[in-house]
C-alpha cells in the first residue's frame, strides 16, 4: 500500500516535470507564429477583459499600497528635484536660442525627422505588471481593435516607455526599455553621434548606451533621446527626440565612449501610456513597411543604416 | 461516496485561490514596488497548498499556477510551471515527512518558496540563455524579493489554510491529537 502511493507520487512529479519541459522545449522550438504561442495570444485575448476589471477594481487597493512605498522616497526625491530644475533653468535659456537655430538650418537641408505628430496616438491603461525581474513587460487595456501593432512605440509624460510586443484584440504586451531583448538608436543631447541604447546587463533597472563613435563625448545629466533610427536588436521605428534617460556615468570599452543612462520614466509607476500608431498611408507606416521589406541581413550593418530622414 | 465530494469540495477550494491569487497578484501585488522590487504571492500560494496537502496536490497546483502566469503574461511557457510544480512537491514532502507544527514553520517554507522561486528562475534564465549574470543589482533585487515574501507568508498562510479548512483530507494537527488520545494517558477524560 505505502510502494503503491510512494510510486503514485513518484509518476505525478515525473509526468508534471516532463510535461514543463516538453512545453518549454516546443515554445522556444517554434516561431512566434507557432501553435503554442497563438494559444498563448487566444488566452490573452479571453483574459485581457478579466484581469481589466480586476485592475480597475483594486486601483484603490494599489493606490494606497503605493503612498504608503512612494512616501518613503519622497525626500530624497524631492532634493534631487530641485537641484535638477535649478539646473535645468539655466540650460532652458540657452537652448532656447540654439533651438530657433537649429530648426531653421533643419527646414533648410529638408532633414526634419519623423516627429510625434506623425502618428496617432493611442491612450491606455497598465492592466498588468510582470511579477518579476526577468520579463520586462507590461499588459495595456487597448489592442489591434484601436489599430495598435506589433512594434508601435509607446510613451508616457515623461518619455519613452518602449514598444509593443503582442497584441490581443482589446490588448496588448508592451516591452519595456530595461527588457534584455531591446535596442534603441540614440544620441547624447544634441550631439550627432548615435549608439545603441541596451539595458546593462546585470541591472535590469538601468541602461546603457554604447557603439557611440570613438571621441564621442557625454556629460553627466544630460539627456539621452531617440535618434530616429533603426538599430539592431531592435527594429521598431522610434520618432526622434523622445527622452530615454540621463547620463549617469561615463567611460570607455576598447577605446570607444560607454554611457549608463537612468531611464527617465520610472516604469514601476505606469498607469497610463501612449502608443504611437502610425495609420495606413502615414510616412511611418510607409516607413515600417519599407522596413519589412529589407532583408534579415541587411540589419546587422549598423545602428545608422536606415535614417527615417531616408525614408520620406 | 464522501471521500469523492471531499476531494471535489478541496479541488474546487484550490482552483479558486488559483484564480484569485493570480489576479491579485498581476493586478495589485505586481503594481506594488518597494525599493523597486515587487513581491510575488504566487510561490506563497503554491508552498501552502502543498503543506496543507500534500505532494501530489501541491505539484499539481504548482504545475497550474506556473501555466496559468506564463499564459497570462506571455513568458516562457513552462518555465514557472516546471519550478512551481517543484516548489509545491518540496512543500509536499515537508509536510509529509516532517509533519512540522510551529507556528512559525509556514514562514520558513514561505521564504524558501520565495529563495527557490527567484534564484531557480536566475538559474533557468541562465541556462536559456538571456544576457543578464549574476551581479551585485541582481542579488539585491533577488534578496528584497525573497524578504517580501517573508513578510507577507504567514498572512497568505491564513488565508490558505482559512480556506482549505474542512475540506482537507487527514489534517495533520487532527492526526496528532487523536494518535494522542489513543495511546492513553493524555485524554482529560483519564484525569482524576
Amino acid at each position: 500500500m505505502h510502494d503503491k502511493s510512494v510510486r503514485r507520487r513518484r509518476a505525478v512529479l515525473a509526468l508534471l516535470v516532463v510535461l514543463s519541459l516538453l512545453l518549454l522545449t516546443a515554445y522556444f522550438g517554434e516561431s512566434s507564429e507557432g501553435g503554442l504561442h497563438s494559444v498563448q495570444q487566444g488566452f490573452l485575448t479571453v483574459v485581457t477583459p478579466i484581469e481589466n476589471g480586476a485592475s480597475k477594481a483594486l486601483k484603490p487597493v494599489r493606490n494606497l499600497l503605493n503612498w504608503f512605498s512612494e512616501t518613503l522616497h519622497a525626500k530624497s526625491q524631492r532634493d534631487a528635484l530641485l537641484s535638477q530644475t535649478e539646473r535645468l533653468r539655466h540650460q532652458l535659456v540657452n537652448n532656447e536660442a540654439e533651438k530657433r537655430g537649429y530648426k531653421e538650418l533643419l527646414a533648410l537641408f529638408h532633414l526634419d525627422q519623423l516627429g510625434v505628430s506623425d502618428y496617432r496616438p493611442v491612450t491606455a491603461d497598465v492592466i498588468v505588471k510582470t511579477p518579476n525581474i526577468w520579463y520586462q513587460t507590461v499588459s495595456i487595456d487597448a489592442g489591434s481593435s484601436s489599430g495598435i501593432q506589433v512594434n508601435d512605440p509607446v510613451i508616457n509624460g515623461e518619455g519613452l516607455v518602449g514598444k509593443v510586443q503582442t497584441v490581443a484584440s482589446d490588448g496588448a504586451i508592451v516591452e519595456l526599455i530595461t527588457n534584455p531583448s531591446m535596442g534603441v538608436s540614440a544620441r547624447v543631447g544634441t550631439s550627432n553621434a548615435t549608439g545603441v541604447v541596451q539595458p546593462k546587463v546585470g541591472e535590469p533597472a538601468s541602461l546603457i548606451l554604447q557603439y557611440l563613435p570613438a571621441g564621442a563625448q557625454a556629460n553627466q545629466g544630460e539627456y539621452v533621446v531617440t535618434s530616429g533610427t533603426v538599430a539592431p536588436p531592435d527594429y521598431s521605428l522610434y520618432p526622434a527626440g523622445l527622452i530615454i534617460g540621463q547620463v549617469t556615468a561615463t567611460g570607455e570599452e576598447g577605446g570607444y565612449p560607454v554611457v549608463d543612462v537612468h531611464p527617465t520614466v520610472n516604469l514601476h509607476a505606469l498607469d497610463t501610456v501612449q502608443v504611437l500608431t502610425a495609420p495606413p498611408g502615414s510616412r511611418p507606416a510607409q516607413l515600417g513597411r519599407l522596413l519589412q521589406s529589407l532583408p534579415a541581413n541587411g540589419h546587422s550593418a549598423g545602428p545608422e543604416q536606415l535614417a527615417s530622414t531616408g525614408g520620406g | 461516496m464522501r471521500q469523492g465530494s471531499s476531494d471535489l469540495s478541496l479541488a474546487l477550494r484550490i482552483a479558486a485561490l488559483t484564480v484569485i491569487f493570480v489576479l491579485l497578484q498581476i493586478s495589485v501585488v505586481s503594481g506594488v514596488s518597494v525599493f523597486g522590487v515587487s513581491a510575488d504571492i504566487t510561490p506563497l500560494l503554491v508552498a501552502f497548498v502543498g503543506l496543507s496537502c500534500g505532494s501530489v496536490t501541491g505539484a499539481v497546483t504548482g504545475f497550474a499556477v506556473g501555466l496559468a502566469l506564463d499564459l497570462s503574461l506571455v513568458q516562457t511557457l513552462g518555465l514557472t510551471s516546471l519550478l512551481y510544480t517543484l516548489i509545491g512537491y518540496w512543500a509536499g514532502r515537508v509536510r509529509e515527512v516532517r509533519d512540522p507544527q510551529a507556528a512559525l514553520a509556514p514562514l520558513l517554507v514561505g521564504t524558501a518558496a520565495a529563495a527557490i522561486s527567484l534564484f531557480g528562475y536566475a538559474v533557468m534564465e541562465f541556462l536559456l540563455g538571456v544576457d543578464a549574470p549574476v551581479s551585485l543589482d541582481l542579488l539585491r533585487q533577488i534578496l528584497i524579493g525573497v524578504a517580501l515574501d517573508a513578510i507577507l507568508a504567514l498572512p497568505v498562510w491564513f488565508v490558505v489554510r482559512r480556506t482549505l479548512e474542512g475540506a482537507l483530507p487527514d489534517d495533520p494537527r487532527r492526526r496528532r491529537r487523536r494518535r494522542a488520545y489513543t495511546t492513553g494517558g493524555l485524554s482529560p477524560l483519564s484525569k482524576p
